[in-house]
């Protein structure tokens, strides 16, 4: 036991460093003369490292999981926002892919509706009913047809190119077609098709040109 | 550090819960040891401090940015062990017999799969006798002596965790130790 009260107090200020330089002093005087203060300090000393040998414990393996388990379950809409503020990109090109293809699919099936429509100048007729364009005997077309939306007959001549969208081409015996037949009837090559009309227009304008005919 | 758990509180406040997953690795040992080193007892220590880390993601926006989150974390741990230990039932001991069996306790309970060498024996029996006296403090002065001796924590640290002024953390880390050394001085 140490000798006083004050003293013990002292001890574990010393041991604190928790003292000025002058306390210090005297209290390492005191040390070398008090046996039962000089024990009770090495008591303190050896209790101090017990204490810190203990070897720090560690959580179990699936704590994490755990604690993850039990916390209260975020709603969707959270779930989503937080989502989409992880991935702004995906974000951007789902929203682009979406507008796309809505645009192309107005475009293909409803745009200029499914009435048959004929791009070119010349003297044919629209048979509205069957959905085909007839070129009659003995008549000449001197540029380009685009038919959109339906059948093409040819009984006369045409001496430009022909383009069916969506329908299918019908050359008489008797007709005679100068240029290069198209269909396009797919998708991808419908679009690679206007893709490639819209380059051309777009070609023309920066030549200051009307769009040549071909023939 | 502290920017990188702020960033990540950060990201939690705007609702990212799986962010919360990498806080509780950052914390989970020091959580767990605080609360093991309290109770003195697996179980309740896994309980405790798997508790300590829900209140703290239920109460994040109570938790202020400027401090040190270890701290606020650290604090939310302590009360509920020391809650927990108010509550406490009799004391459970792996000496305990099995309820129902004649000479079972709950050593013979826990799988032995192989000899322990006796060096681990001793080791495992040290660290055992040292969190039984921990645990026989009371305590207000355990707290202390644990965050103080085990988590390596300053005395203002320990004074913002338990809620003190520096002066009553010194006494009780004084009066804790002097305990510690009445039952330890003969070993």
């Amino acid at each position: 036991m140490a000798c006083e009260k004050t003293k013990i107090e002292q001890l574990h200020k010393y041991l604190d460093e928790d003292m000025t330089l002058l306390e210090k002093k005297q209290l390492e005087q005191h040390l070398k003369s008090c046996s039962e203060c000089e024990q009770h300090l090495r008591e303190l000393r050896k209790t101090i490292a017990i204490v810190q040998s203990t070897s720090h414990v560690e959580a179990p393996p699936d704590f994490t999981a755990g604690v993850m388990n039990r916390l209260p379950k975020q709603s969707k809409p959270d779930k989503w926002k937080t989502w989409m503020r992880k991935h702004p990109f995906v974000l951007a090109a789902a929203v682009f892919m979406l507008l796309f293809v809505t645009s192309v699919s107005s475009f293909w099936s409803g745009g200029t509706g499914s009435q048959i429509t004929v791009q070119g100048q010349g003297n044919f007729h629209i048979d509205e009913e069957r959905s085909v364009v007839v070129v009659p005997e003995g008549e000449t077309i001197e540029g380009n047809l685009i038919v959109r939306n339906g059948d093409i007959e040819v009984e006369g001549e045409v001496l430009g190119n022909i383009t069916v969208i969506n329908g299918d081409n019908y050359l008489a015996s008797a007709g005679h077609v100068a240029g290069e037949i198209n269909e396009v009837n797919q998708v991808l090559s419908w679009i690679w098709y206007e893709t490639k009309s819209f380059m051309s227009e777009v070609v023309n304008v920066f030549n200051g040109s009307d769009p040549p005919e071909e023939d | 550090m502290d920017a990188v758990v702020k960033k990540i509180i950060m990201e939690v406040k705007k609702g990212d819960q799986q962010a919360f997953a990498e806080l509780v690795d950052l914390y989970k040992d020091k959580v767990y040891q605080i609360s093991y080193r309290m109770l003195g007892n697996v179980h309740e220590a896994q309980d405790v401090s798997q508790e300590a880390f829900l209140r703290a993601y239920t109460n994040l926006d109570s938790y202020d940015m400027n401090r040190k989150f270890s701290t606020w974390l650290f604090r939310i741990a302590t009360n509920l062990s020391i809650d927990r230990i108010r509550k406490k039932k009799p004391d459970f001991h792996l000496d305990d017999p099995v309820g129902g069996t004649e000479d079972l306790n709950y050593y013979s309970q826990i799988a032995a799969d192989e000899e322990l060498p006796e060096d681990k024996v001793v080791q495992y029996e040290m660290q055992e006798w040292i969190q039984n006296e921990i645990s026989e403090l009371p305590p207000k002065y355990r707290s202390a002596i644990i965050l103080k001796y085990l988590e390596d924590l300053s005395l203002k640290e320990i004074g913002e965790i338990l809620n003190l002024p520096v002066a009553t953390v010194k006494t009780r880390i004084h009066r804790g130790r002097e305990a510690l050394r009445k039952r330890l001085r003969h070993s």
